[in-house]
């Protein structure tokens, strides 16, 4: 609250303080602004680049200069619509993120690359299209607002405009929707294993992007009284990506301090310095290499002495939204294969819906990969995967995890810099929380008996404001063992956990994962290499081979199982 | 023959074998590196530029070429040591350095050009009768030099020592590297090839077009598109998507508007990505 | 070809923040062979990786004739007289079989193969074909005729029987006695404890990433082997 005081209170200055001219150019950045702040909510949060965001500026722009000039006698209609044409925009956006990010893995160049070629083809069609945008030279003599007279009027509105912007920007970062996308910048795919459609959470992320920049562009129309396809073109794109960088992308303010300083510095220092544009190329490639918090980096220490220090009470979370009742995980004759290679064949196994299960094998035997295919992550060509009944093969990973499958990664997959807090919140969320509740603030400060219980266990968890990356290997491997256990799976799969732990801690991995098997009442299914850890916990042991079940039965029937000791010690034809 | 129809053939060869020389050095650096240079457009813009200088110097015009090897060669060094080696597992985050890169060649095209656009000469003018037509004799000449940089560059790849360890560096670094072959520096090089075929496709294109700082984002999205279309990693490929791009971009263009012809790409484009993402040619 | 003498000393290291191998010494003289037995996931091929320079050493040092070659990568290393055959993906799939042996040889003749295609003629028949076309064990096969005929004085094997039928391990027992004659030394992890017996001169057996038996293999019995290497 006091950050937001004081921005009001700087916004109604301004004008005051630099005087007419700087007001109206003000006015006219702030509209820029607030579509930078579109671009720092992709690329800052998110983690992907939109290279032609003017887009829905200009798409705005156009729609709102239009209906101006058709309704010049009635300028109410206009303004009513204004807000009509910022959803479209909104949703445009929303759309082409929805096709673009449909594809598996890597997405970001390609979506980067197709805003791009859209910016262009834009720039295009206004420039050509003269009849409805006026062509080359644009959409002339859009009247002004109603009711508004002076220069510090327009600048009234724009930062009126810009602050909503910046209210809804501010608001979704401290929601749960802005961790998840904080969290998918890291490492989306571990998102997804905790049952996060990311590729919505990205869509919706451009899409709210597109709203900012169309608000921007409904204002400008009216404002300006003109609108060229420059405002909708690449050149536009570009600077506000220039802006928010320099600005500073992950802040919320960055790309407003981007574009009000290095915006209307530019348009006064272009004509004069003509190595100006040159500088500020040099400058944007040195943030991205070195610097990339930007300006507002600088500004650090002042944030966090602005930051709310007050300690908010904890809200108990509800109860997962699946079933949760123990359920009989099985493969039938699953094959998956890669290229030519097959990496399960025709694998068959059943687990029992309680239980502490372990399997092994050689490498390449196919654990992990049958970890994979469970989890949605390997297609499957021949065979069947079910859960209590529900196939599960061909699920996306998000939807099995919804099921009830938790996963923990070989190496240790906790969102580095993110807060404890925040890893813990993410694994809370995962299950329980449906899509409106994850714009609501309050869910940052869910918490179930089961954390405290961890917690008390695990002091360090409860430190909630330390970044996970600060932690050792040992305890990142016991925080993401936490977040896989508070999804309160019906399957928890652990994969390798005690991997490079110490004695100690890996003890201290045995004892949680014998607690955590009485205490969820389900199906435990652990990939192991110690045998001596498999001793203390498999009640049944399963022998993979080959991408095949070669034994299975309890830990002293595979020790006197031929077939077992030939393939682990290898034997002589 | 209607040499209406003669003509269009012949536009249409041409269209989809420039765009295979155009699309070679992405097609090098992305397909072989993983790196997505957004800078192609401007090293292609160089070599324009380039060919300007050599005209305006009164040099024949195949002084261009050595010339933009130079160029093109030092700032493609320079580039992979500066810029694109720190990054090599960050993907994402060489899309937006080279984007940077991009806008910086720009801005100094621009500081020291302006923004006007410049005129280069064509070398050889004139028309060649061909087939009941008249057809200009440069850009038959251009189909000549795409074609045998295409194939050159294919057996080349394919045959020599280099282009073994080049495969093998690509296919498996560790083993690569646990034979001797020095793959930061093969990296490097092979990034510098991709540079200096971007610039030789702009020597070769100068004559024909509007030389500009902004020509190359043209360029670099239409050998995007290709690669999609294509898929990465094999000359088919590069050729299919060539092919299918140019062949759509010509033909609508011709009869409907050059609009339409990049509309019709665009969305070709993206349904590529939607529903055959790794294109015509998968390479696993 | 000159000896060579390798040596680790107490060398620690993993992957990212994990530690998998701990406090590991040992080494192998010129004509000897060191055996690195062990269940999966003991660590072996991290021992290996840590070798040969792709892991960096959180602490010890790996020393070649007495230097040390820390700071060398890979490529490097094999450039100081070091050759390795890792245990996934051992020859390079994309190109001929013919390619893969001469890839970093000034020629490309195969005068230099002579002797070990008489011992593996099923690669003489196959010069032509693509290597991922054979099948996994010929892979290896490939993989040991072209480490050992880069004729250097230390070489590291990373199960080089995987996949391989007996006579042709017979073979490459064959092949690794005669290398031994002329002076390298090799360091070899195996699963394969009837290989292993058959060429090891000392044994370094590995569990949980430190060594828990070690020794001549004169002084080691297969039992005690066995009890290590069982489920």
């Amino acid at each position: 609250m006091r950050t937001a005081s004081l921005i009001v209170l700087i916004a109604v200055a301004l004008p005051f303080l630099l005087g007419p001219f700087w007001a109206y150019q003000l006015g006219l950045y702030a509209l820029y602004a607030a579509a930078a702040v579109g671009v720092g909510l992709c690329w800052g949060q998110a983690g992907f680049l939109p290279l032609g965001q003017a887009l829905f500026f200009g798409l705005g722009a156009y729609l709102s200069g239009l209906t101006f000039i058709a309704f010049a006698d009635l300028p109410i209609v206009a303004v009513l619509a204004m807000p009509i044409f910022a959803v479209v925009s909104a949703l445009l956006a929303y759309a082409i993120g929805v096709l673009v990010f449909r594809r598996r893995g890597e997405s970001g160049p390609y979506f980067s690359m197709i805003t791009l070629a859209l910016s262009l083809l834009a720039f295009q069609i206004a420039t050509s299209w003269n009849s409805v945008t006026g062509g080359f030279n644009g959409l002339k003599g859009i009247p002004g607002l109603p009711g508004l007279n002076d220069f510090s009027d327009v600048y009234y509105v724009s930062a009126g405009v810009l602050l909503i912007v910046l209210a809804i920007a501010g608001w979704l970062y401290t929601a749960p929707i802005g961790v998840l996308w904080r969290a998918l910048a890291q490492n989306e795919r571990r998102v997804q294993l905790f049952g996060f459609d990311t590729n919505q959470l990205k869509a919706a992320a451009f899409g709210l992007s597109g709203l900012m920049a169309g608000i921007g562009g409904v204002i400008y129309a009216p404002q300006q009284g003109i609108v060229t396809p420059q405002v909708v073109g690449f050149g536009l794109s570009a600077d506000l990506v220039i802006w928010t960088a320099v600005g500073g992308r992950g802040n919320l303010l960055g790309p407003v301090i981007g574009t009000l300083l290095v915006g209307s510095l530019t348009a006064q220092l272009r004509d004069t310095l003509p190595f100006w544009e040159v500088l500020m190329a040099v400058f944007f490639i040195a943030i991205v290499l070195v610097f990339p918090k930007g300006i507002a980096g600088l500004a650090d220490p002042l944030a966090r002495f602005l930051k709310s220090r007050r300690k908010q009470p904890a809200v108990a979370a509800p109860k997962r939204l699946s079933s949760d009742l123990p359920a009989r995980l099985v493969l039938n004759g699953v094959g998956v294969r890669a290229g030519e290679f097959t990496i399960l064949d025709r694998l068959s196994l059943e687990f029992e819906p309680t239980g502490i299960f372990c399997v092994i094998g050689p490498n390449g035997a196919g654990k992990t990969s049958m970890f994979n295919a469970v989890s949605g992550e390997l297609a499957t060509v021949t065979g069947s995967i079910d859960l209590g009944g529900t196939p599960v093969s061909g699920l996306t990973p998000h939807r099995v995890t919804r099921l009830g499958v938790a996963r923990k990664l070989q190496i240790p997959s906790v969102f580095q810099h993110l807060s404890i807090a925040d890893n813990l919140a993410i694994a809370l969320w995962s299950g329980r929380a449906n899509k409106l509740q994850l714009l609501d603030p309050r869910l940052r400060r869910w918490t179930t008996p089961m954390l405290e219980d961890l917690q008390t266990r695990y002091p360090f968890l409860a430190s909630a404001e330390r970044k996970a990356g600060e932690l050792s290997h040992g305890e990142q491997q016991i925080l993401e063992l936490a977040m896989a256990l508070l999804t309160e799976p019906r399957v928890l799969l652990l994969d390798e956990p005690c991997a490079g732990l110490s004695p100690e801690e890996t003890t201290a991995v045995i004892g949680i994962v014998r607690w955590a098997a009485v205490r969820l009442g389900g199906a435990i299914i652990v990939i192991e290499h110690d045998m001596s850890l498999v001793k203390e916990l498999a009640e049944v042991v399963y022998v993979l081979h080959n991408g095949t079940l070669l034994a299975k039965g309890s830990v002293g029937a595979i020790q006197a199982d031929a077939a077992v000791r030939a393939v682990y010690v290898g034997g002589e034809k | 023959m209607d040499p209406l129809i003669v003509t269009q053939a012949i536009n249409l060869i041409y269209a989809v074998s420039t765009l295979a020389v155009l699309a070679l050095g992405l097609a090098v650096i992305f397909g072989l590196l993983g790196v997505l240079n957004i800078a192609h457009g401007e090293f292609i813009m160089i070599g324009a530029y380039c060919a300007y200088v050599t005209q305006s110097g009164r040099w024949p015009y195949l002084a261009a070429v050595p010339l933009t090897l130079i160029v093109c060669g030092i700032l493609g060094w320079a580039v992979e040591w500066i810029m694109i080696r720190p990054l090599y597992r960050r993907p994402f985050d060489t899309l937006v350095a080279t984007w940077g890169l991009s806008l910086l060649l720009r801005k100094i095209a621009e500081a020291i050009f302006g923004l006007g656009f410049y005129s280069v000469n064509i070398p050889v003018p004139g028309t060649v009768h061909f087939l009941d037509t008249e057809y200009p004799i440069y850009r038959l000449l251009l189909i000549a030099v795409s074609l045998l940089i295409v194939i050159g560059l294919v057996i080349w790849y394919g045959g020599s020592r280099t282009g073994s360890r080049i495969r093998a560096m690509v296919s498996n670094p560790e083993l690569a590297q646990a034979q001797g072959i020095s793959v930061r520096r093969l990296a490097a090089g092979t990034f510098i090839v991709g540079t200096c075929l971007a610039g030789l496709g702009g020597v070769m294109l100068a004559p024909l077009i509007p030389v500009q700082p902004f020509m190359g984002l043209d360029y670099v999205l239409r050998a995007f598109f290709v690669l999609i279309v294509g898929g990465l990693g094999s000359v088919s490929g590069l050729l299919s998507g060539a092919a299918v791009i140019g062949g759509v971009d010509s033909i609508i263009s011709a009869t409907s508007s050059a609009t339409d012809g990049y509309f019709a790409v665009l969305v070709l484009s993206i349904l590529f990505l939607w529903l055959r993402p790794r294109g015509i040619v998968a390479h696993s | 070809m000159t000896a060579g003498r390798l040596v680790f000393e107490a060398i620690t290291g993993g992957y990212g923040s994990t530690t998998i191998v701990r406090d590991l010494t040992g080494g192998a003289n010129s004509g000897e062979v060191l055996c690195v037995l062990g269940r999966n996931g003991v660590g072996k091929s991290t021992l290996m990786k840590l070798l040969f320079g792709y892991l960096p050493c959180r602490r010890g040092q790996v020393l070649l004739d007495g230097k040390p070659v820390s700071q060398l990568d890979p490529s490097a290393r094999r450039r100081s007289g070091m050759t390795y055959c890792p245990q996934e993906r051992p020859v390079f799939d994309d190109l001929s079989v013919r390619d893969n042996l001469t890839l970093m040889r000034t020629s490309r003749q195969l005068g230099a193969f002579r002797r070990y295609f008489d011992r593996f003629p099923v690669l003489e028949r196959r010069l032509t074909q693509h290597a991922g076309t054979l099948s996994g064990g010929e892979k290896k096969m490939l993989s040991f005729v072209r480490g050992l005929a880069e004729d250097q004085p230390i070489i590291l094997l990373d199960e080089p029987s995987e996949g391989v039928q007996w006579e042709n391990i017979l073979h490459m027992i064959a092949s690794i006695t005669e290398k031994k004659a002329t002076g390298a030394a090799f360091v070899v992890v195996e699963q394969n404890l009837s290989f292993a017996e058959r060429i090891a001169d000392r044994y370094l057996i590995m569990d949980q990433g430190r060594a828990v038996l070690e020794g001549s293999s004169s002084a080691i019995y297969r039992g005690q082997i066995l009890a290590h290497l069982h489920v």
